[in-house]
């Protein structure tokens, strides 16, 4: 801040590195869209979506055409400001949580470099976790001011499941910070630089296997994604905390949802599988940058594929159970790794 | 006036004026989300008063576990609003607001012409340097074990309390 | 001085919410609504114990202000469950009402 004179040029590298994600997520929604129904055809052997378009694919289009033109109800006797405030806070929540995300390998040029994220802020990793607290209340407010019973329970249900496996969440993610002892995800992927035995990359993952199975499981519950989607489960509570929210209202939060998915496998690659970088990979300049780019993108691609995998797969948890999986097993296993890492790091340390 | 504290000043102003909001507001689920609102701009203060971690747990604690936990008991009981008073506390009232006018005189008189007076530090910390959370850990675990451990059996304390508080009451 | 913010900018604001938080312990009748200015009685502290930390270069300020976050939060958990006993039992919260134990 202030300081030696910033030219506009700065500035505008400052605003499209924040932007850029920004504006590219929610374009890439829709053929996430696409591929969910496809995938989900695919794995229930059907043919999906194929009249609109070749192969369907402008099938989100039309979803997307449909949804603007639907008539947008509130009720009644709703909280019309906190009615409309709640989705706004989930897109919110969910394209800021991007920000500490490196997408890309830092272009060095003209002597001035460029890092590839929004911010690399020396609390890094807890931001994200700050952000996701504040999504609690996109769900809970939109649960509470619809003014319907379902909606309520199906708000206060999601809230619960979000809060409590947040701390299974952050004990496997404080694994990966203690391995790196930096909380900056730039330090994260740089400590899963190099090969051991030559082959095997240096990813989070090999050591801490466990806390990144605790950490995938509870991006799903974090993210309201089968098999922990019960608060908006069609069977149980009509449509849960969304129950009353029509065209795009419910528009911002499907894509809310979606932009979760993504930025959920974004922050898994980033942390467990060494995000843009591959062993042996030095990135230069922008090539590099954009080769490093396609690298993080293949890889979040992969999660967001098991995302959907999953979804298609596996039965809903009942809410019990799914409580019971969070507290009593996820939580658990998640200090046992770090007990695990933190014997690692002495031993590592011990020369 | 730097952009610093230009946001800083922004900040602030929006946590005093959302307190107030909570303070004066007659729905109870409002206020607790005006007070959300009024800590992240706290929050945003912390974070320029050189101490992001502080920043970053106050929203994750402070906004997004307790304030969420104040929501939910206040969504679960259907609490309604406040009724207005009908027996009315004149004197209550007016003393009570005589007590917070002579504080907030005395507070304000008092903090306005402290800033001349900090003693310099005998072993100033670089700005940088001062939020640094692994130099905050390594202090937190050697110096301050003990109120750590401390603050740990509390917080199992009121768990447990919380849990048998909360139970409903056994029908014998 | 540390840092660009001066140390009365940050006492001021702490001493405004503070007294804010005065006003609203000691005006409101809804329990909720005077726990909440308690919990901001304690941020307005918070804040003041930053700035000091910030003004004379040390890390204390933020070491206590990490133990007054995990306090408040063990106060907030036991005073809402108090609360809901007290809810459950009475129906109300208005705590001019809940005076059982007057002469």
């Amino acid at each position: 801040m202030g300081g030696s004179a910033l030219t506009f040029l700065d500035w505008a590298i400052v605003v499209l590195r924040v932007a850029l994600p920004v504006l590219v997520l929610p374009l890439f929604v829709v053929p996430l869209t696409w591929l969910e129904r496809r995938g989900a055809a695919f794995i229930q052997d059907r043919p999906g979506p194929n009249r609109v378009g070749p192969l369907g694919l402008v099938q989100p289009i039309a979803d997307m055409i449909k949804m603007f033109f639907k008539e947008a109800i509130t009720p009644t006797s709703a909280d019309r400001f906190l009615y409309l405030l709640a989705p706004a806070i989930a897109v919110f929540a969910a394209l800021s949580t991007f920000a500490v995300v490196p997408y890309g390998a830092t272009i060095h040029v003209d002597g001035r470099e460029i890092p590839m994220l929004g911010a690399d802020l020396s609390i890094g990793v807890l931001y994200i976790f700050a952000i996701t607290s504040l999504s609690v209340y996109a769900i809970v407010l939109a649960g509470w001011a619809s003014n319907s019973k379902f909606s309520l329970m199906g708000g206060i249900r999601s809230g619960a499941q979000i809060i409590s496996y947040e701390l299974a969440m952050t004990t496997a993610a404080a694994g990966v910070i203690l391995a790196s002892s930096s909380f900056r995800l730039s330090d994260v992927i740089a400590m899963q630089q190099g090969t051991w035995l030559g082959v095997i990359p240096r990813w989070n993952v090999i050591p801490q296997f466990f806390g990144f199975v605790v950490f995938f499981i509870s991006a799903f519950a974090e993210t309201n994604r089968l098999p922990f989607d019960l608060p908006e489960a069609e069977a149980e509570l009509v449509a849960g905390y969304h129950t009353e929210y029509s065209a795009m209202r419910f528009g911002a939060f499907q894509m809310a949802e979606y932009v979760n998915v993504m930025v959920v496998s974004a922050i898994t690659t980033t942390l467990y599988f060494g995000g843009w970088s591959l062993p042996g990979f030095h990135p230069q300049g922008a090539l590099g940058a954009l080769a490093s780019l396609l690298v993080f993108m293949a890889k979040s691609f992969f999660f967001v594929c098991v995302f959907i995998w999953v979804r298609w797969t596996l039965p809903r948890f009942r809410y019990d159970q799914l409580m019971k999986i969070g507290w009593k097993a996820l939580l658990p296993l998640a200090l046992a790794n770090l007990l695990w890492i933190g014997a690692l790091e002495m031993w590592r340390m011990r020369a | 006036m730097t952009a610093g504290r230009a946001i800083f000043d922004l900040a602030a102003a929006v946590a005093i004026v959302f307190s107030g909001l909570m303070v004066v507001g007659r729905n109870p689920v409002r206020s607790v989300l005006s007070l959300v609102v009024a800590f992240f701009g706290l929050a945003t203060c912390f974070v320029l008063l050189l101490a992001p971690f502080i920043a970053a747990l106050q929203v994750i604690v402070y906004a997004g576990a307790i304030l969420v936990l104040f929501l939910f008991v206040l969504m679960l009981l259907n609490v309604g609003q406040e009724q207005p008073d009908r027996t009315g506390r004149p004197i209550q009232t007016v003393l009570g607001s005589a007590a917070v006018l002579v504080f907030a005189g005395l507070l304000l008189g008092m903090f306005r012409g402290s800033g001349a007076h900090v003693p310099t530090p005998a072993d100033p910390i670089s700005p940088s340097a001062l939020g640094d959370p692994a130099a905050l850990a390594r202090l937190l675990y050697s110096d301050y074990l003990l109120h750590f451990e401390a603050v740990s059996v509390l917080l199992l304390a009121a768990l447990v309390g919380a849990f048998v508080l909360a139970r409903p009451e056994k029908v014998s | 001085m540390i840092g660009s913010i001066p140390l009365s900018d940050a006492l001021l604001v702490s001493g405004a919410l503070f007294s804010i938080g005065i006003a609203g312990a000691l005006l409101r009748r809804n329990a909720i609504q005077i726990f909440l200015s308690i919990e901001l009685m304690m941020n307005a502290a918070n804040l003041a114990l930053i700035g000091y930390g910030a003004a004379l270069g040390t890390r204390e300020g933020q070491i206590i202000v990490f133990f007054v976050i995990a306090i408040a939060a063990a106060e907030a958990a036991v005073g809402l469950a108090i609360f809901v006993a007290l809810f459950r039992h009475s129906e109300t919260i208005d705590v001019n009402k809940i005076n059982l134990l007057k002469w």
